[in-house]
């Protein structure tokens, strides 16, 4: 399997304070490969070769068992995604309360079908399981923020007030 | 100690053993696939499943530990713990879990070359269903490389995880991993560090399924075609016991057998494909004897005469060159044979390897070095030059059968000599230089004993039969020195050379193969 297909440029951790105090929180490193990977990801976008292979170093231990990680996880990204990240939840709740019509209402907006990322980068169209708010469903979560109990109208303002 | 009992028997065992590997010390047939006595325990096949009294599921029994319970709570009064093996929950629980391990299994058995050594048809033959209710497609994947001698095959897999725990805990190299999650899993490495580590083979050994193929193997053969035989590899001063797996004298693989005081359950992949080298070499297949440039083929009997003759008319200036190659009983029939024995040919050396389990390469990559050493005494280092300050008119060479460039002084050394005997399996420039060709064996058709680095004497058994007209080397040497000898002096067989070297070298007194048997034994 290929580490993303990217040049492998050392990466570098902008934020070197954030990254200093996660290692410190742990008596064993490699108990800071998910919140290093997060940190990452958030920098860089995806999770890239480079990031691996930094992350695996500061861990102390091999760039596979970071990628078994990495791969295990559904929000580590292994490719670049748009500037949003619209995640649309597919399960039960969600789907009978019109969520299959949030992902229509998308992809006939920007032309995008889950899993695509609109041509500006602006967008992109994830199905995603569970987000554990059945109550409020249906339920986006758009990047790291959750939008409940939205109608398509509501949707579509929210989507449109998006820098 | 806690009183256990597994079905109808009742076993005492120490606290904090697992059920699994009390079953399997008494003999108990408990089913398993991801668990391994040489990794660590992680309970993912769910194959060893047995119901505990008072437990209400059913426990995997790889990883449930036996303890002392309090008098008031032991089962009948008298029992720590009560554990069902062969009850009909556990027997309908195996069966679902064997068609849930078979999914996607594509049951292709007829191409598979695990078949035959395959815990997957084994346990559905014993346990399993006859039929899967399975109706929806297969996952199907194609095949990849993990590394440049192992290949995978996805669909066969059943995610033990056995390959990866042994690259983490074994190897130390952690190459493999296990890809994504739930229906998506697989084994993978990074394409940019494969498995490429000198223990890699192994994972094909220890894959309960076919899945870990090695390419050295693939589509060779059918594992129930080849004869098992016991053996020790010669490929360096560990001696790791190995299987040799042949079909008409031609070796096919090579795996590690088990044995605790050596190599574990494990060998290196340089041994693993080490007996290639033997497959292409010029076999000498006659005596021979030299006629000007040529030899003319001699039969036996005359061979050993010539060279008796030839070392009984030169007894004082004769030497014998030995061979760490060869077993302590050829070297050490060849220094009875001989005024003195000098050395040996320059040795094969290589990078001393360990891995983070004490697995070892040693660094002299002959077998038998320290065996050569214990019976042969004073060896000169640099006996090429010894030889040239002494009247030495006759040499008897044991050949490793390494192709060695000879250089000047070797070529000086061989003009000198009256006459050279050469015991060789190949026809090395040393041997084509020779007076007396005499044809041994090639290294998995020998018999005898090999001495480790770390004192541990060993039987090597004859796994292949000799080829042509050759002889056992130690059958060579004794009957060579039977011919010097009064009738009533005579060697007879193998054991009464072992014997006599013996009572010769107190280390090596009270030894027989008997004794070693298939584990060796350490010498006092």
């Amino acid at each position: 399997m290929n580490s993303n297909g990217t040049p492998k440029q050392k990466f570098i951790f902008t934020d070197s304070g954030r990254m200093e105090k996660i290692l410190s929180q742990y008596p064993d490193k490699r108990s800071a490969t998910l919140p290093l990977l997060h940190l990452a990801q958030t920098q860089e976008g995806f999770i890239t070769g480079a990031i691996i292979d930094a992350v695996a170093q500061y861990t102390e231990i091999h760039p596979a068992e970071v990628m078994d990680c990495v791969s295990f996880y559904t929000m580590f990204f292994r490719r670049p995604l748009g500037t949003n990240k619209l995640q649309v939840c597919q399960t039960l709740s969600c789907s009978l309360n019109g969520a299959d019509d949030f992902v229509d209402h998308i992809t006939q907006k920007y032309g995008t079908k889950p899993g695509e990322t609109t041509s500006d980068g602006k967008f992109t169209l994830l199905k995603v399981e569970c987000l554990g708010s059945c109550g409020t469903a249906p339920v986006i979560q758009i990047n790291n923020d959750y939008h409940e109990g939205l109608s398509i109208n509501e949707l579509d303002k929210l989507l449109d007030s998006i820098p | 100690m806690p009183l256990l009992k597994i079905d109808d028997k009742e076993i005492q065992v120490e606290s904090g053993t697992t059920i699994l590997e009390t079953a399997i010390a008494s003999g108990i047939e408990i089913p398993y696939y991801c668990y391994h006595p040489a990794l660590e325990v992680v309970g993912s096949c769910r194959m060893c499943l047995v119901q505990v009294e008072g437990m209400s599921k059913l426990q995997v029994s790889c990883n449930t530990f036996i303890g002392e319970v309090h008098p008031d709570r032991k089962v009948n009064g008298k029992y720590d713990m009560v554990v069902y093996t062969q009850n009909e929950l556990v027997v309908k629980e195996r069966k679902n879990i064997l068609e849930f391990l078979l999914l996607n299994h594509p049951l292709d058995c007829p191409v598979c070359d695990q078949a035959g050594e395959c815990y997957l048809q084994d346990y559905s033959f014993k346990f399993g269903n006859a039929h899967s209710r399975f109706e929806e497609e297969k996952r199907v994947r194609p095949n990849e490389y993990l590394g440049s001698q192992i290949v995978i095959n996805h669909n066969r897999c059943i995610l033990c995880s056995r390959c990866v725990r042994f690259t983490q805990e074994i190897s130390g190299t952690s190459e493999l991993f296990v890809e994504a999650r739930g229906y998506n899993s697989k084994i993978a490495a990074l394409e940019d560090k494969p498995l490429d580590n000198l223990l890699a083979g192994n994972v094909a050994d220890i894959c309960p399924v076919g899945a870990l193929l090695s390419t050295d193997y693939i589509h060779k053969n059918r594992i129930w075609n080849l004869e098992q035989k016991p053996s020790i590899c010669q490929d360096c001063s560990v001696g790791c016991n190995v299987d040799v797996f042949s079909q008409q004298d031609q070796i096919f693989r090579l795996t590690a057998r088990e044995n605790q005081d050596v190599n574990g359950y494990f060998m290196c992949d340089i041994g693993r494909y080490g007996f290639h080298r033997f497959e292409k070499i010029e076999r000498i297949s006659h005596p021979m004897v030299r006629n000007g440039k040529s030899f003319n083929v001699l039969d036996w009997d005359e061979a050993i005469k010539k060279t008796a003759d030839l070392i009984e008319k030169s007894k004082e200036k004769t030497a014998g060159i030995v061979s760490p190659f060869h077993t302590n009983e050829s070297n050490y029939l060849l220094g009875l044979l001989m005024k003195e024995t000098l050395g040996y040919l320059p040795p094969i050396t290589g990078e001393e390897i360990t891995f983070p389990t004490k697995f070892r390469i040693s660094a002299d990559r002959s077998p038998n070095l320290r065996g050569v050493n214990d019976i042969c005494g004073d060896l000169v280092k640099d006996f090429t030059s010894i030889i040239k300050t002494r009247d030495i008119r006759g040499l008897y060479i044991l050949d490793d059968g390494v192709d060695r460039k000879l250089d000047d002084s070797w070529k000086d050394i061989l003009a000198k000599m009256d006459f050279v005997i050469v015991q060789s399996y190949a026809m090395t420039e040393l041997a084509k230089s020779a007076h007396i060709v005499l044809p041994g064996l090639a290294p998995f058709e020998r018999e005898g004993t090999i001495t480790n680095d770390k004192g541990r004497i060993q039987w090597l058994r004859p796994s292949l039969a000799t080829k042509g007209d050759s002889k056992p080397d130690w059958e060579i040497l004794m009957l060579v020195r039977n011919a010097l000898h009064k009738e009533s002096e005579y060697f007879a067989d193998l054991g009464e050379v072992i014997k006599k070297m013996g009572d010769q070298f107190p280390n090596y007194s009270g030894i027989s193969l008997f004794k070693i048997g298939t584990q060796g034994m350490a010498l006092t």
